[in-house]
């Protein structure tokens, strides 16, 4: 769903004046999780960048753009056993 | 279910912060640091960066040429780079002239100059601006309020591999008078991706 | 590597459609365009994707008219791509294995053993 270039019936852009570097802490913090891992050889961007595009397109659709780099990131950690959903979901 | 938890019907903000916690357990993160790195990254990286290159190029033609041939050995005579980042990534500044227009964009994802210009815009980064830019930028210029002459031929720049792209739009008439500074306060992010003249 | 292009070849974007990771956006491929840049060597993203083995291979900027991909459009669009991406124009579009000739099946590679792989 990620290869969108050309592709017809997408709304107009949205625009939001003067916005923020990051609209929440948790996005920030996706932000700096990511590039942590990554400098730490966890997965490389194309890795990470797969995984986004792994997952399932309602999902994607329905999820914004921090939201689908989370799940990329907890895909990755899942299936190199560092972090597993159980893991996660023991809060 | 308590947005505490997280589980699958936890909000993200609840799951980032369970995820940190268990990277740390782990050693593979210092999340007292996040705020830090996030607070120095900012600083450093900002679209006050692209329109020092702008002002800079506007005023001294010598320095407009060595940023348009390579960008990334102009970057350090203001004291800028591409580094800090994953890796340092490769810079293409593109100018606008009197009858072209350059205007960015990755279809594929939102790459960006990040470790010069800081994160990209919101909107950037959505499916419809992405979609549609490469093509119809006539209109989804026209929507930001850019509405270009039947005679300027537009290049829409693709950032599909490593390079990354930034505009040189067109010094404005009338300010010859202005200093660098005051001329850098002209330039604006929207600018520097092509969907605003400045 | 050495290239296989330079600046001012016409060249073609293979006609694939992977089942994998790939930046070869699929508005551009068969469309034929013009190099414009060499933009440096990189190892194909494809492949990195699954941790395989990639030699760094050339990335050209090139230009496609809007007419050649969406039938209509006076700008032009620039694509970053490997060299892996592309074919001499002169050649009838084709596919070609852009990610080597080791590519999984999708179903073995959703389901990515656990690990490093």
């Amino acid at each position: 769903m990620n290869d969108v270039g050309g592709m017809q019936g997408f709304p107009p852009v949205p625009q939001e004046p003067d916005e923020p570097p990051f609209h929440s802490d948790w996005e920030a913090h996706v932000f700096a999780i990511n590039s942590a891992l990554i400098g730490r050889g966890i997965y490389n961007l194309d890795e990470f960048r797969d995984a986004v595009e792994r997952i399932p397109a309602q999902e994607y659709l329905a999820s914004s753009y921090y939201e689908r780099w989370l799940r990329g990131i907890t895909t990755l950690l899942a299936e190199r056993g560092i972090v597993t959903a159980e893991d996660l979901a023991d809060g | 279910m308590s947005a505490d938890h997280a589980g699958p019907a936890a909000g993200p903000a609840a799951t980032v912060r369970r995820l940190e916690a268990l990277l740390e357990q782990r050693g593979l993160i210092d999340a007292g640091q996040l705020d830090r790195v996030l607070g120095a990254f900012l600083a450093r990286a900002s679209p006050d960066n692209g329109a020092r290159l702008v002002a800079r190029a506007w005023v001294d033609e010598g320095f407009r040429e060595r940023l348009l041939a390579d960008a990334n050995a102009a970057l350090p005579e203001l004291g800028l780079s591409m580094g800090g980042g994953i890796q340092e990534q490769r810079l293409k500044v593109v100018q606008n002239t009197a009858d072209s227009h350059n205007v960015i964009v990755c279809t594929l994802c939102s790459c960006y100059p990040l470790a010069l210009l800081g994160p990209s815009p919101t909107w950037y980064k959505s499916e419809a601006y992405r979609s549609r830019v490469v093509r119809d930028p006539r209109t989804v210029l026209r929507e930001f309020g850019l509405e270009l002459e039947p005679g300027v031929s537009i290049s829409v720049w693709d950032s599909s591999a490593e390079a990354r792209y930034m505009v040189l739009p067109r010094r404005p008439a009338g300010t010859e008078d202005l200093g660098e500074p005051e001329l850098a306060a002209l330039v604006t992010r929207n600018g520097l991706i092509g969907v605003a003249p400045l | 590597m050495a290239e296989l292009f330079r600046i001012g070849d016409t060249v073609r974007a293979r006609r694939v459609d992977p089942p994998h990771h790939t930046r070869l956006p699929r508005y551009a491929r068969g469309a034929a365009g013009t190099v414009t840049d060499l933009l440096g060597h990189y190892p194909l993203p494809d492949r990195s994707a699954r941790r395989l083995a990639a030699e760094p291979e050339p990335v050209y900027a090139v230009a496609f008219a809007a007419g050649e991909l969406f039938g209509e459009g006076d700008h032009t669009v620039t694509i970053d791509l490997w060299e892996s991406y592309l074919q001499p124009a002169a050649e009838e579009p084709r596919g070609g294995d852009t990610a080597g000739a080791t590519s999984l099946p999708p179903r073995l590679r959703r389901d990515a053993p656990r690990g490093r792989p």
